[in-house]
Order: C-alpha cells, then sequence, then structure tokens
C-alpha cells in the first residue's frame, strides 16, 4: 500500500467537499469569506502541528485549548498594559511553553497517561482562569489589532505566515535530526532507548513544543479582535486531535506528517461552511466532527488489523 | 590463530532466582572466526549472549574484549565496543525507512543539524549491496519480510563496523536460498576480520559454516571442538550426552481410551499443517522438537487461542470445534502455558485468586465468589503440590519460579480437565521443583488424564513420556515409542534422515 | 510497567484498607473544617450554611450523577480502560429521554425504560469500537465524547430545552422519601449493585485480572472480550439513569446536561485509589472519593470569602483538578522513588 495513501485520501475527500461546493454554492468561493475563514482557522492550524508532534510520539494532550486561553488573556493583559507587540508574542509563547513543560513533566518525568494528565491541567488551568477572571473580557488597545496593519493586509501576513510556519515545521520534522527522534520514540520507546535516545526527553520536549505553539496561537487570534474573552480555546483540543488524527497520525504514534494534518483541519474546517451553504444546519458539527474521528481511527484498526499488527 | 582471541570469557557464573543459568563457562572467540554456539534450550545460550551484550551482569567470572578486562557492560557501551547482536526478533523501528533505521544505530551528533537524506540513502544502499540485499532504503521495516530485516541489522552491524557479531538462530525463519546468501555474507565478515557468534540449532548449518564449536549444557560448556575434527554424531552426542540419571516416575497402569484424536489438523497462520495423533486416558504423550518447530502452536490451536482452519479435532471420538480459550476449556482441555510469568500467573493477584481463575464456572455457579470454597480450594493445592508459600492470599509475583509454575499447574488442576497441555513445565524451574513436578504429572496420567508434554528438556521428554511425537517446521514427523534414544529423538527434530556411524 | 511484578511488602488488601482510611481521615477532616468555617447564624438566630441539615441533604442531591458516572468508570478503570463520553452521554440520554416523553407522547415509565435502552446502545458502540476493532478505549471514548454530545445539539438545534415534566417525576429529583432525598434511593440501590458486581462475584475478579493482564486472562480462559463489553455497556445504562436524575432534579433536559462531569468522575475514581493502570481499586474508595469532591463543591459555596468572590463553581473545578493531579502523582511517586533507589530502571513505554 502507499505510503501516503491517508494524506492523498484525505486530501481526495477534500477536493470532493471543494467540488460539491463549488458545483451547488458557489458563494462559497468568494474570496473575503474564504480568507476571513482562513484566517479564523490559522491558530487552529498552529496548535494542530505541535498536536502532531505529541501524537506522533504516542502521547495526547487534551488540554491545549486551556493553555490557549490561558496564553491569550495573559498576553491581552499585557498588551492592554501597553506592552510592545514582540514582548507579548515572546510572552504568549513563554507562558505557553510553560503550561506544556508542566504536562511533559508529569507526563515524561511522572510517567503518568498523558490523557489523565491533561484532563486534570485541562481544567484546573480553565477553572483557575474564570476564577480569576470571572469571565471578563480583556479590551485591547487598537496598535496591537493586525499587528498595526489594515485588516486585509493582517489577515493575508496571517494566513500566509501561517502556511509557511506549517511548511517549514513539516520539513523540519523531517529534515531535521531532533524530528526523526520524535518518530523513534513513538514508534518503539524501548527501541529508541536501545538506539541511545531518551523517550523521556523527547516526550517533554514535544509537549513544551506544543505549549509554545499553542501561545503562539494564541497570540495569532488575539490580533484578530478587538477583545479577547476567557472562553476563547473551549472545544478547541476536540478540532484539533480530530484534525490530526483524520490527516493520518497514528493515535497509536510514529506514523504521520503535518500534510496530512493540514488535509485533515481543512477538511474539517470546511464541514461548517459547507453545512451552512448546502442548508443543512450547523448544529451537526460537533457530531459530524465525532463521527469522523471514529471514521478516521476505525479505518486505522482496520489497516492495522490486515498488516497483522 | 596467532592473533589474539578479541572476546575471552572466563568462570562466567550467572543465577536467577536461586536457578543456575551458567555455572562457570569459558568461551573464547578469535577475530575471523565463526564459532558456534549449541545447546538445547535453557542450557544457557541466551543468557551468555546477554552476558556479553550487557544485558546482564555476570555474578561472577571476568569479561576481557580486545584483551581488556571490562565491568558493568550495558547494551550501549558494548555498542561502542565493538558488539553488535542480531536477534531471531530484529529490533528495529518498523515505521521508518530501511534508511532512516540505518542511520538512528550509527549517526551521532547535534539534535538540531540537518539531515543529509541524500547521505543516509547512499549508505543504506551501499551497505545493502555489500550484503548483495536487493532492498531499497526507502522502504518501511514493516513491509520487509523477517529475513529482510535481518539484512538491515547485518547492514547496521556493518556500517558500525562491529568486530564481533552474534547471529541468535538468523535462519530460523529462512528459506533454503536466503540461507544461502546470509551464508555468503557471514564468510564475508570472516574475510573481513569480524569474530562472529553464530547460535543454531541445524547441524548442517555449522558444518558448512563455523570453525569451532561450543556445546553447552546445563549451564556448563561441554567442550570446544573445531568443527573439522568432530562429526553430526559426536556433536549429538555432546548436546544430549548427560545419561537419564534422575529416577523418572515410571506408568504403573494401563492405558485407557483414546480422549483426544486430531485429524490433519493444520492452522495456516499458525504455521501449523496436517497434524494427526491420538492421545489415550493416562497418557503422558511428549512432543519434541526445536524452538519454532510448531509445537506451542499446536497447544494453542488446541486450546482455541488461535482455532484451526483444516482437518479435526476429535474428543471422546466426537468431533468439536475449538474456536475460543472459553470453549477449549469447558471441553475440559487445559493449557499450562510456556511462558508463566506473562501468560501462566498473574504476578499482582493473589494466590487463591489465580488458582481458582478458570473455574469460576466449577468453583461460583451462581457467579458469586465464595471466598470460603475458594480457600480451601487453595489449601489443598498448596498443600497436594507443596506449593512453598506464605498463604493462599501470598502475591502470585513472590512466588518462586517453581512455585509459580505449580500454581499455573493447580489452575488448571482445579478445573478438572480431561486433556492436560503442558508446555515446557519445568523451564527455569531448579532441580528439586522439577522433580516434584515430574512426579505429579506423572500421578495426574495416573488419574486417568491424558497429558501432552511440550519440551525442549530432551531427558524429561524421554523420561516421562509414553510416546513422543517430533515435531518440525510445523508438522509431525515422527511418533517414537518409549525408550527411545536421544539421538534417535535428535535426529528426527533436526531433520536428519540418516546418522553416520559413530 | 504492568510486566515488571511487583514484590510488595504487604498484600493488596492492606495496602488498599489504608489508602481508603486515610481517604476517610481527609473526607472527615474536610467535613469538619467546612462545619465550623461554613456556617454561621442569620440575623434572624437561624442556623444557616454548611452544617444544616438541609444543606447535607443537598450535597447527597448533587453528588447523585457524578457518584452514578464514577461508579460505571470504577469497573473501566479496573480493567486499565477509560471512558470519557460519560458526560456526554448523559446529555445525549437527557435530550432524548425529553424527546420521547415530549414529543413521542410517550408515558414516563416507558420513556425512562427507552432511555435506559438508548444509554445501553450507546455504551454498546463504545464496547464494540474496542473490544471487535481493538480501538484503543481513550480515542474511541473521545470520539463519542464529541459524537454524544453533538447528537444533543443536533437534536436539540442547540436550542430546546424540554421542560414542563409532571411532579411525580419531579419528586425523584427534587422531593424527599423515607427521610432522604429520593434520588439517593437510586444511587444506593447502584452503588450496592456495583459493589456486589466488582467485589462479590466472578465479573469483578474477571475486570481485576484483565486490568492487571489481559493476556493472562485470555490464557486462563476468561471472556476477555465479553467482559469489556459488559463494562462499557454498564456505563452506557448507568449513565442514562443519570440522565433521567438529572433531569428530574433540575426539571428540564438540556442539551449541555452533564458536561464536564466526566472529570469529576474519574477524579473521584482516582481519589478513591483505583489505579489509573488497571487491576487494584474498590467501589469503596469510589463512593469516598465522590464523598470528598461533594462535599469541597458545596462545602466552598458556604464559605464566606468564596461567596463573596462568587466562584464556588470555579474554585471546586480548580481543586478537583488540582487534586486529580496530586492522587495521580502520590500513586506513582513512590514507585519511582522505590524503582530509582534499587537501581536505574528502564523506563517503561510511556
Amino acid at each position: 500500500m502507499n505510503r501516503y495513501f491517508r494524506e492523498l485520501s484525505v486530501t481526495g475527500a477534500l477536493a470532493i467537499i471543494l467540488l460539491g461546493l463549488a458545483a451547488f454554492a458557489p458563494a462559497f468561493f468568494q474570496p473575503q469569506p474564504l480568507l476571513s475563514l482562513a484566517t479564523r482557522e490559522a491558530p487552529t492550524l498552529i496548535v494542530a502541528g505541535g498536536m502532531a508532534l505529541v501524537i506522533i510520539t504516542r502521547q495526547i494532550d487534551i488540554s491545549v485549548g486551556s493553555q490557549f486561553s490561558v496564553s491569550g488573556i495573559c498576553a491581552g493583559l499585557l498588551a492592554a498594559r501597553g506592552w510592545p507587540l514582540p514582548l507579548v508574542l515572546i510572552a504568549a509563547i513563554s507562558i505557553g511553553a510553560l503550561l506544556g513543560a508542566l504536562n511533559g513533566l508529569l507526563v515524561a518525568g511522572l510517567r503518568l497517561p498523558s490523557i489523565v494528565v491533561t484532563l486534570a491541567t485541562m481544567v484546573t488551568l480553565r477553572q483557575g482562569l474564570n476564577l480569576v477572571r470571572q469571565g471578563e473580557f480583556v479590551n485591547l488597545p487598537d496598535s496591537i489589532q493586525w499587528f498595526g496593519l489594515s485588516q486585509a493586509a493582517g489577515q493575508w501576513a496571517l494566513v500566509i505566515f501561517t502556511l509557511l510556519f506549517t511548511v517549514g515545521l513539516g520539513v523540519a520534522l523531517r529534515h531535521i535530526a531532533a524530528g526523526r527522534l520524535v518518530y523513534a520514540v513513538g514508534t518503539d520507546a524501548e527501541a529508541a532507548r536501545l538506539a541511545g535516545i531518551s523517550p523521556q526527553r523527547v516526550t517533554f520536549c514535544a509537549f513544551v513544543c506544543l505549549g509554545g505553539l499553542t501561545g503562539l496561537a494564541a497570540m495569532m487570534n488575539l490580533v484578530q479582535s478587538p477583545q479577547i474573552q476567557p472562553l476563547s480555546g473551549q472545544g478547541m483540543e476536540l478540532k484539533v486531535i480530530a484534525a490530526v488524527v483524520v490527516g493520518g497520525v497514528a493515535i497509536s504514534g510514529g506514523r504521520g506528517n503535518l500534510w496530512g494534518a493540514l488535509a485533515g483541519l481543512m477538511l474539517l474546517a470546511c464541514i461548517a461552511p459547507a453545512l451552512t451553504h448546502l442548508h443543512v444546519e450547523a448544529y451537526w458539527e460537533k457530531a459530524i466532527q465525532g463521527g469522523i474521528i471514529l471514521l478516521a481511527v476505525m479505518a486505522d484498526g482496520w489497516r492495522a488489523r490486515k498488516g497483522g499488527r | 590463530m596467532s592473533a589474539p582471541p578479541i572476546l575471552e570469557l572466563r568462570q562466567i557464573q550467572k543465577s536467577f532466582g536461586g536457578a543456575w543459568a551458567l555455572r562457570g563457562v569459558d568461551f573464547d572467540l578469535y577475530p575471523g572466526e565463526v564459532h558456534a554456539l549449541l545447546g538445547e534450550n535453557g542450557a544457557g545460550k541466551s543468557t551468555l549472549i546477554k552476558i556479553i551484550t550487557g544485558a546482564h551482569p555476570p555474578d561472577a567470572g571476568t569479561v576481557k574484549i580486545g584483551g581488556n578486562v571490562v565491568t558493568g557492560l550495558t547494551p550501549a557501551t558494548t555498542q561502542k565496543l565493538g558488539i553488535s547482536c542480531i536477534y531471531q526478533q530484529p529490533a528495529l523501528f518498523p515505521d521508518l525507512t530501511v534508511a532512516e533505521n540505518i542511520a538512528l544505530r550509527l549517526e551521532t551528533g547535534a539534535k538540531l543539524r540537518r539531515i543529509a537524506w541524500p547521505a543516509r540513502r547512499a549508505r543504506a544502499r551501499d551497505l545493502l549491496f555489500r550484503l548483495g540485499a536487493a532492498i531499497s532504503p526507502e522502504t518501511e521495516i514493516r513491509h520487509l519480510s523477517m529475513p529482510e530485516q535481518q539484512l538491515v541489522e547485518i547492514a547496521c552491524a556493518i556500517g558500525a563496523g562491529a568486530r564481533i557479531v552474534i547471529m541468535d538462530e538468523p535462519t530460523a525463519a529462512l528459506t533454503q536460498k536466503e540461507q544461502q546468501r546470509l551464508f555468503n555474507v557471514v564468510r564475508d565478515l570472516r574475510k573481513s576480520g569480524v569474530g562472529v557468534i553464530y547460535i543454531s540449532h541445524r547441524l548442517e548449518e555449522i558444518f558448512a559454516l563455523a570453525d569451532r564449536v561450543t556445546v553447552l549444557r546445563d549451564g556448563q560448556s561441554v567442550g570446544t571442538q573445531p568443527v573439522a575434527a568432530i562429526n553430526q554424531a559426536t556433536l549429538i552426542k555432546m548436546m544430549v550426552g548427560r545419561e537419564v540419571t534422575q529416577n523418572y516416575p515410571k506408568r504403573t497402569t494401563p492405558l485407557g481410551a483414546v480422549v483426544l484424536r486430531l485429524e490433519n489438523l493444520g492452522c495456516a497462520r499458525a504455521g501449523v499443517q496436517d497434524v494427526s495423533f491420538s492421545l489415550h486416558a493416562g497418557e503422558i504423550f511428549g512432543l519434541a522438537g526445536l524452538v519454532g518447530a510448531g509445537r506451542t502452536e499446536l497447544a494453542r490451536i488446541l486450546f482455541g487461542l488461535t482455532p484451526a482452519d483444516s482437518g479435526e479435532i476429535r474428543l471422546h471420538e466426537k468431533s468439536v470445534a475449538l474456536s475460543s480459550p472459553q470453549a477449549a476449556v469447558a471441553r475440559g482441555i487445559a493449557y499450562v502455558p510456556e511462558d508463566r510469568r506473562r501468560h501462566g500467573v498473574v504476578l499482582e493477584m493473589a494466590l487463591e485468586e489465580n488458582i481458582s481463575m478458570a473455574s469460576h464456572r466449577r468453583l461460583f455457579p451462581r457467579r458469586w465468589l465464595q471466598t470460603a470454597a475458594e480457600d480451601r480450594l487453595a489449601r489443598g493445592f498448596i498443600r497436594d503440590l507443596a506449593i512453598k508459600c506464605a498463604g493462599p492470599s501470598a502475591l502470585g509475583g513472590s512466588l518462586s519460579g517453581g512455585n509459580q509454575q505449580k500454581v499455573a499447574l493447580a489452575r488448571w488442576l482445579a478445573t478438572k480437565p480431561i486433556v492436560l497441555i503442558l508446555d515446557e513445565p519445568t523451564q527455569g524451574v531448579d532441580i528439586g521443583a522439577k522433580g516434584e513436578i515430574h512426579k505429579i504429572v506423572r500421578q495426574l496420567a495416573h488419574e486417568g488424564i491424558a497429558v501432552l508434554l511440550i519440551s525442549s528438556d530432551l531427558p524429561e521428554v524421554l523420561g516421562m513420556s509414553d510416546r513422543i511425537g517430533v515435531m518440525r517446521a510445523g508438522r509431525l514427523t515422527a511418533i517414537l515409542p518409549r525408550g527411545s534414544d536421544a539421538a534417535t529423538v535428535m535426529s528426527a527434530a533436526l531433520g536428519q534422515s540418516e546418522l553416520d556411524p559413530v | 510497567m504492568r510486566t515488571e511484578p511487583q514484590p510488595s511488602p504487604r498484600d493488596w488488601p492492606t495496602r488498599l484498607l489504608r489508602h481508603e482510611m486515610l481517604l476517610l481521615y481527609v473526607l472527615l477532616a474536610e467535613w469538619l473544617f467546612f462545619y465550623f468555617a461554613g456556617t454561621t447564624v442569620n440575623r434572624k438566630g437561624v442556623l444557616v450554611g454548611f452544617g444544616t441539615l438541609d444543606r447535607q441533604f443537598d450535597i447527597l442531591r448533587h453528588s447523585c450523577e457524578i457518584g452514578l458516572l464514577a461508579l460505571a468508570l470504577t469497573p473501566i478503570i479496573l480493567t486499565a480502560g477509560i471512558d470519557l463520553s460519560v458526560g456526554s452521554l448523559l446529555g445525549l440520554c437527557a435530550i432524548l429521554f425529553g424527546k420521547l416523553w415530549h414529543d413521542g407522547g410517550l408515558s414516563l415509565p416507558l420513556a425512562t425504560t427507552l432511555t435506559l435502552i438508548l444509554g445501553g446502545i450507546g455504551g454498546a458502540l463504545n464496547a464494540t469500537l474496542i473490544t471487535a476493532l481493538r480501538l484503543p478505549p481513550l480515542i474511541v471514548t473521545l470520539g463519542t465524547y464529541s459524537l454524544f454530545r453533538g447528537l444533543a445539539e443536533a437534536i436539540t438545534r442547540g436550542a430546546i430545552t424540554y421542560t414542563d415534566f409532571p411532579g411525580e417525576f419531579l419528586f425523584i429529583g427534587q422531593e424527599r422519601w423515607l427521610g432522604l432525598p429520593t434520588q439517593a434511593w437510586l444511587f444506593f440501590t447502584v452503588a450496592l449493585a456495583v459493589t456486589l458486581l466488582v467485589h462479590r462475584t466472578t465479573f469483578g475478579r474477571s475486570f481485576r485480572a484483565i486490568g492487571f493482564s489481559p493476556e493472562g486472562a485470555r490464557y486462563a480462559g476468561l471472556p476477555v472480550a465479553r467482559r469489556l463489553a459488559l463494562v462499557y455497556t454498564l456505563a452506557g445504562i448507568i449513565a442514562a439513569l443519570a440522565a433521567i436524575i438529572y433531569t428530574a432534579r433540575l426539571g428540564q433536559a438540556k442539551a449541555d446536561a452533564g458536561t464536564g462531569y466526566e472529570l469529576f468522575a474519574i477524579t473521584a475514581v482516582v481519589l478513591g485509589g483505583t489505579s489509573i493502570f488497571g487491576g487494584t481499586g474498590s467501589v469503596y474508595g469510589t463512593l469516598l472519593g465522590v464523598a470528598a469532591i461533594a462535599v469541597l463543591k458545596n462545602g466552598l459555596a458556604c464559605l464566606p470569602v468564596v461567596m463573596r468572590m462568587n466562584a464556588a463553581e470555579e474554585m471546586a473545578g480548580l481543586l478537583t483538578g488540582a487534586l486529580l493531579l496530586f492522587a495521580l502523582a502520590g500513586s506513582v511517586l513512590p514507585k519511582l522513588w522505590a524503582a530509582g533507589r534499587s537501581r536505574r530502571s528502564p523506563p517503561s513505554s510511556p
């Protein structure tokens, strides 16, 4: 079977949806709404890149939504105090990385199951944020909006940056030695250990990367609106995990790449607009997302059984 | 052999939980030689290998590599010292490509350096070419066959500039043609001055390939001989040489009716084909053969773990389908598995829970636990089988190997089986417990249970069995009567049709 | 981690008992703290706050649904599995129940029965994917977590709330029967049933064996797939029961019913001493865990400081998450230390 079968089939599914939209709802392809859609999904794509890293090491992080909210609010507060944009950006990334490091420490250091650890950090962070902020919004200074550019320019800048970044990360994952360690650990942690790799360290780093990227994504979300609300990241974890899993990153670790995650996210991102354009109620989105996750893991399960592994 | 040995082991001792694995073994290896290591299962070959690769530290004795005494070996340090081990099951990353697997073994350097994929591929292609292997460096390991994976392992070893290469039954899964190619690779390695430790059960390979051969038996070296100076018969004698000194309990009652009859039984998935024999009540039917000959696989078919896809199983002359372990248990088939720590006992559960585990239906017909009955059952077995433990609530993992084996046995005796399959029941068990287990097994046969005894311990099979079936490559190749000698059994297992006259 | 035997100095019943006793002390201390810090006398001279009997019944009333989910999760976690979808299934069942009764025009008993069956089907979906396709429970239930909640939202279009349930139905959730909140009786019945199942029958034995060593259980002739299917299906039915109680307590069925309950339930189980790696644990521990969380949640609401902050809910969530982290860390740290002291042990796959 072709190595990139999954990536290709997801791209195929995406193409079919786009063709269907072109045939039945050409309004979808108007440039401005499309650009807005891309801008809205840009932060999610950044997080999906980090999530792919973590899942390839055979872990999972469902606290990204809370990390996203916390980094966003913190960055927003700093921006509101008049910090310059670059410093705010660095702060957002650092806060995210710190939160990721906490997860990494618990998972890699104490060898706790990542699902329960991140479930706990998800709620702790979210409720902590709610407790402190009481649902209050942060008003952002205008200078932060679209990096001080016009809206259209800002949107283009954001989308282009995101795509370049994702490509860069994808290339790094393939062409930098450290990227390959991630795969080695996810494929077989014991064999990795025998080959002189520390699975613990790699796992920890993957969580830190995901945290940092989540911080970056929060920053990218921040510049899009005049206000930032504490619930901005709620539910993000599911969308991100769904995108990554649908894109062919195996939950059993060691397999997948960012192109698949990119295609997976685009597929999921098109569902909601497609539903509206095709006159299906948007309330089905979550159910369809869940169904797509299940289909994707079922496909993996079938393939694994056929492969006899 | 003028050069000094690159590897010298002196008086290596190792024991596991009181059972000796090695008691003072000497072994040496010269550059440019193939030194074969031979012995029955449990003779200590794998322990010796693990000591060389640093996976186990020796209890006593010295290891010299390249003339220097080394201590505190770990797998990482031995790799640096130029030792590579190619296992039967290659330890590769299945989802990564060949080139990448080789690179992960060989490349060191900064974590953030750029990967030179073309160079990686070129090196992989070069190494594989030297081995004469037609494998693309871009293939993922899981798409490779077992022999191809072994070649990748060997490529890693060559790439790492290994001076000592250990091959643990490398030909077990290979076809004739692949074997020949592997032999050429080994000969090339020898020519380039590498010392090869070659473990195999196939005598013809040893004669075709090795310069010297060392035979291990019961954790001791029986002797090292130049291959040119010995013949197969001598070698077989060295392997099984020990007289049956132990007093094996003999059958005193006549055989009963046929209980289990297999007709052309096969399972393609398990690699077993066309097995036919019958088993009488009160009989101990020994099943001899090499590791991988299909004996455990046959047992798994009979226990419903990998159901048969051809042939027939007749129990009391009635055809039965054994599609799951539950079905097998319900029909009175019991299986004491080979790997007792993983399958035989649940180490974290109490002894009484382990003993009652297979007979929930019988012991607790209404599914309510009857702790008193369970306790009684456990105490009964602790007494009858002389299990040494702190009491019925001691954890399975707290017992010694022999006592764990008795617990595994007790679990199945509690089901009151008709057919009892024992898979290597005395492997890794100390000598005292071994004798006790033998007595128990004979007593069970005496009580009318049909026993299928799988064992790689030749004296045990010879001493215990009423008849001996020999398996080779998934087929039953011979059924020998009681009193057959070791050489006959070993020849049948090895596929030797005729023996050189001694 | 599983293949290495842990030669424990004490046998597990005593150790387990110790954990549960410890938890009991914590619970008592917690209760006493809130009793003294959270009880006040108001201007009319009437006792208000935590110390009142009404408040105690309230705690019981509020802990029933999460308690039921925790009971459902205990056997699952004993088998080394997990079910993240119970909270979503609760929401879906609440909606289905409302729809069956309100739009379907079914009688309440019939609607209840059908809802329990539908909950069982939801659980059976998890069970099928996990046992037949041998998929990891984590990702399967993450998928159904989204699917069930999404279906609930789709059915209600995110807006419909079913209300106007008759008084005899609300009796289950809002009144008292024989001196206790009505749903408490249901909760205690289920608790008793699960306790018997886990501790007194061969089923529970199988769950533990599967949790310790699924292969070992298979070689002992235990029907591993059937037992796993049982625990996940049972969890679905119990989630449906929790949905009915939830609806009766609030008098309305909404799509967001039970959001986040899975966390509280998992926390209660882990806090109660059930190992997330499977095998060890008890229902008694789970019940204590539920009580500890419920007291915390309600006690905080009675504290004057928190009341002024008006954030008892968030505080409780925060503390529960932190509590779970500490309980998890506490369960592995001693083992890690012991391993580190004896030798630099090889790390197991994370």
